[in-house]
């Protein structure tokens, strides 16, 4: 890895840890040698109250590469979310998090995170990942906004 | 009369000696690395180490010209020393040959340090940012150099007077997001790098089953939606269950239904994806109506339809019945051919799989079967999606990643090296007495990058090197060699005795005489953190334990980002010494990082050209031979402003030519 993404990773950890929105965490993954991966990171995003995800907070997987942050990390929920813009896999869909769209190495962890949490409740259907929760949202609405807040009960917050 | 009269006559007594007796690194044995070698041994260079972690292959022959026939798949820094220590019969001519990565924990800091200068002729970008590293910790001068095609160029990087190789961000290698590549494919390498890295490795990559389903299986016990983990398993399944049946008769053609047709028809059920602009609906292909010639082929999209390929030949649409004439690998394919060779292909590499379970295929640009399965896929999911089909000659230089290698460039780019070599030797101080007179050392051609350009009138452009940039994260860090026994040396004594010990003595730049500023460091390796002012788990583990190893670097970086990161060095240490480490005499000066205005955006543009001139208008001027007056050295006549100009423009035009470039003289460098 590159000294300028070390430097950043630990300039980005030191201000997650001095601020950090609300009912949210973000930290490097302890490896099994018992360090810290740095480029790794657990990230929990809460459900943004008044909409149909609250109550749930849902794990994200961060993977810093190598060339971060010319590169975006990639993004992951663990365990796959039901979400249109979200694939099977868990991966996530944005376009911040995209070098060929919106991704600027200026951007922060806190600024993904927002921006993961904003896409809950505001899928963008020009660009589906997934075929059931799209179609679901698609036609049947009400069956939508059940089969999310039953998956926000499944990750509330412990 | 010797053979070296008349070197030494031109080059002057002092700098012949210098030649004769520094001892020199040649990172590389390839393209660049080759003339290279042929050069130093011919100019009389006699302590060479040449280092390579390559061996000979076929396609090495057309330009590598120190290997034959015979030498294919030996050690390719082995074979060009033994070819290239007779060119010379001078006596005395030392060549030191390894077979090895440069990055190996034995080449350390150390192992640097003992050379008076550094010459890489890599092929790509992560071994080039290690040697500069090392170079910049060791302060040891180094020759950059790379070509691509027709361009090529020669960088001195020497610590403190110039850039570093990472001072200039250098354009990542491209990629492109899942999306594109999984369901909205808009241009030929789109489908290209889906068959390659995606379908490939579906079918004949290692087989992910068990991780796949522990982690679902783990995801149900941890009380997940258990409806949707299973249809994930499911569609996993699916893919396995095409696998499974590969071998069979009709195996391929059911991997082609489900690829070409099935997943095609999920995709369009998703109707808003295909409302945006700019978007094109696949169409699904159909097996029996494209053997029997009864299906009609999808229309080309309007946009990038119709682009010049390589070669600079029109090209032909579509899905030929007209069949160009030419060579096998540059003609087209019709749709039905590209289907009896998806199928075909399907069928060789399942072959292999069956017979060789335990080995997984990957995709080789030289083997043909793989060849045949890329290409094919691509232009049949091209064909689905409107999009040019490429000849097999293109998808091998596009999924290979080959950036077209020429002899007579790396061959220029060879001896520039040599006489950018000569420029920095003579400014070294004399080997033979300590007592370098300033008068000796500051004669001749100043240091110059070289660029070598396509523009016939003035092939050759050259500018001074760029002085560092304040705030790059290479060069402007502290770097300190740590003599340590791993076996011995716990985290904690590190942590207490070297760093919050020894280093608190350094002199830390704009602090007071008196100021009692207590600094508290947080501990890296590479992407793992190992201690924190609040994290002293490991400090009773030793840096062995915690797999620190020669070659690497701790890194203590304090936490308020005040002052620059130090870099200690991981050095071989004395496991007879009652200390189990051992430090310079004196620490270091820490500089203070440069204050960050409060949000920095980073300049939108990166795609600065590895090959080109730094984006700084740095002057180029018209390259002057180097004189072979030495005694007298010439100054170079000032640039002229019509040559920037033109330096420019050529830069450009290049830039526009070549979106992805990376500057390598061999050919694997990695796009994905």
């Amino acid at each position: 890895m590159s000294n300028l993404a070390q430097a950043r990773l630990h300039e980005e950890r030191k201000n997650w840890r001095k601020d950090h929105p609300f009912g949210f965490y973000a930290k490097p993954v302890k490896a099994a040698d018992g360090t810290m991966n740095i480029m790794l990171w657990e990230v929990g995003i809460p459900g943004k109250t008044g909409t149909i995800w609250e109550g749930g907070l849902y794990k994200v997987m961060m993977t810093f590469p190598d060339e971060f942050p010319t590169k975006p990390p990639k993004c992951k929920f663990d365990p796959p979310l039901f979400h249109p813009n979200v694939y099977p896999s868990g991966t996530i869909c944005l376009s911040i998090l995209d070098e060929e769209k919106n991704w600027k190495p200026s951007i922060t962890i806190k600024q993904i995170v927002l921006g993961v949490q904003d896409l809950l409740d505001n899928p963008n259907i020009g660009d589906p990942a997934q075929i059931d929760a799209y179609q679901m949202y698609k036609n049947d609405k009400n069956a939508y906004e059940k089969r999310v807040k039953q998956q926000a009960v499944e990750r509330r917050q412990k | 009369m010797p053979r070296s009269s008349y070197t030494k006559s031109l080059l002057g007594p002092e700098l012949y000696q210098k030649v004769r007796k520094t001892k020199i690194l040649v990172v590389g044995a390839g393209g660049i690395g080759c003339e290279l070698l042929k050069n130093l041994v011919l100019v009389g260079f006699a302590n060479i180490e040449i280092i390579d972690l390559d061996t000979i292959d076929l396609s090495n022959l057309n330009r590598q010209f120190l290997f034959r026939k015979p030498d294919i798949s030996k050690p390719k820094a082995l074979v060009a020393a033994a070819t290239a220590r007779h060119f010379n019969p001078t006596s005395g001519i030392d060549i030191h040959a390894r077979h090895g990565n440069v990055k190996d924990s034995v080449n350390d800091l150390e192992w640097i340090k003992g050379f008076g200068l550094v010459m890489n002729a890599l092929d790509n970008m992560d071994a080039r940012r290690h040697v500069n590293k090392l170079c910049q910790a060791a302060n040891v001068p180094l020759i950059e150099s790379g070509t691509a095609g027709y361009l090529g160029q020669v960088t001195p990087i020497i610590k403190d007077k110039t850039e570093c190789f990472d001072c200039v961000v250098k354009p990542a290698p491209k990629s492109f997001p899942v999306c594109t590549i999984r369901s909205t494919p808009s241009e030929p390498i789109h489908c290209i790098v889906w068959g390659k890295t995606y379908l490939f490795g579906k079918l004949f990559g290692e087989d992910d089953e068990d991780m796949d389903t522990e982690e679902l299986d783990k995801a149900k016990a941890g009380g997940e939606n258990a409806e949707e983990i299973e249809n994930l398993k499911k569609e996993a399944a699916a893919f396995r269950e095409v696998r499974k049946n590969l071998g069979g008769e009709d195996g391929p053609q059911r991997v082609f239904h489900k690829v070409f047709n099935e997943d095609i028809n999920r995709l369009l059920a998703m109707e808003d994806m295909w409302k945006k602009e700019g978007r094109v609906k696949p169409v699904p292909l159909e097996y029996e109506g494209i053997m029997n010639e009864s299906f009609a082929t999808p229309p080309l999209r309007q946009a990038a339809a119709q682009q010049p390929n390589v070669n600079g030949q029109a090209q032909t649409n579509g899905n030929g019945t007209e069949k160009k004439k030419g060579l096998k690998d540059q003609r087209e394919l019709s749709l039905k051919e590209n289907l009896e060779l998806f199928i075909d292909s399907c069928k060789r590499l399942s072959a292999r799989a069956i017979a060789y379970p335990d080995i997984p295929l990957s995709f080789d640009k030289d083997d043909a079967d793989t060849l045949d399965f890329v290409l094919a896929t691509a232009n049949l999911r091209a064909t689905a999606y409107g999009i040019a089909n490429k000849t097999r000659f293109e998808v091998k230089e596009m999924a290979g990643n080959i950036i077209p290698a020429i002899a007579t460039t790396n061959a220029i780019i060879a001896g520039l090296i040599v006489m950018q070599s000569l420029n920095i030797l003579r400014q070294l101080p004399s080997l033979s007495s300590s007592s370098s007179s300033e008068a000796s050392t500051s004669a001749g051609p100043a240091i110059r990058s070289v660029f070598l350009r396509t523009d016939p009138i003035k092939p050759l452009g050259h500018s001074i090197p760029a002085k560092a940039d304040p705030e790059c994260s290479v060069c402007r860090d502290v770097y300190i060699p740590l003599k340590v026994d791993l076996a011995r040396c716990t985290l904690g004594t590190f942590v207490n005795d070297i760093v919050k010990t020894w280093l608190a003595e350094a002199e830390f730049e704009g602090r007071e005489e008196d100021d009692e500023e207590v600094v508290e460091w947080t501990i890296f390796e590479g992407g793992r953190l190992l201690a924190d002012p609040d994290f002293d788990d490991n400090f009773e583990r030793t840096l062995e334990d915690l797999d620190v190893k020669r070659g690497k670097m701790l890194t203590a970086r304090d936490e308020d980002g005040k002052y620059r990161p130090v870099h200690f060095s991981i050095c071989e240490g004395d496991s007879q010494a009652s200390i189990p480490y051992s430090l310079p005499s004196t620490p270091p000066l820490i500089p203070l990082l440069p204050a960050k205005p409060a949000t920095r955006e980073p300049s939108e543009e990166i795609t600065i050209l590895d090959s080109m001139p730094p984006a700084t208008s740095t002057s180029v001027s018209e390259v002057t031979p180097i004189s072979s007056n030495t005694a007298v050295g010439t100054k170079r006549s000032a640039p002229d402003d019509g040559d920037v100009k033109d330096a420019t423009a050529e830069e450009e035009q290049t830039k526009k030519k070549r979106k992805v470039v990376v500057v390598d003289e061999d050919d694997d460098f990695e796009i994905l």
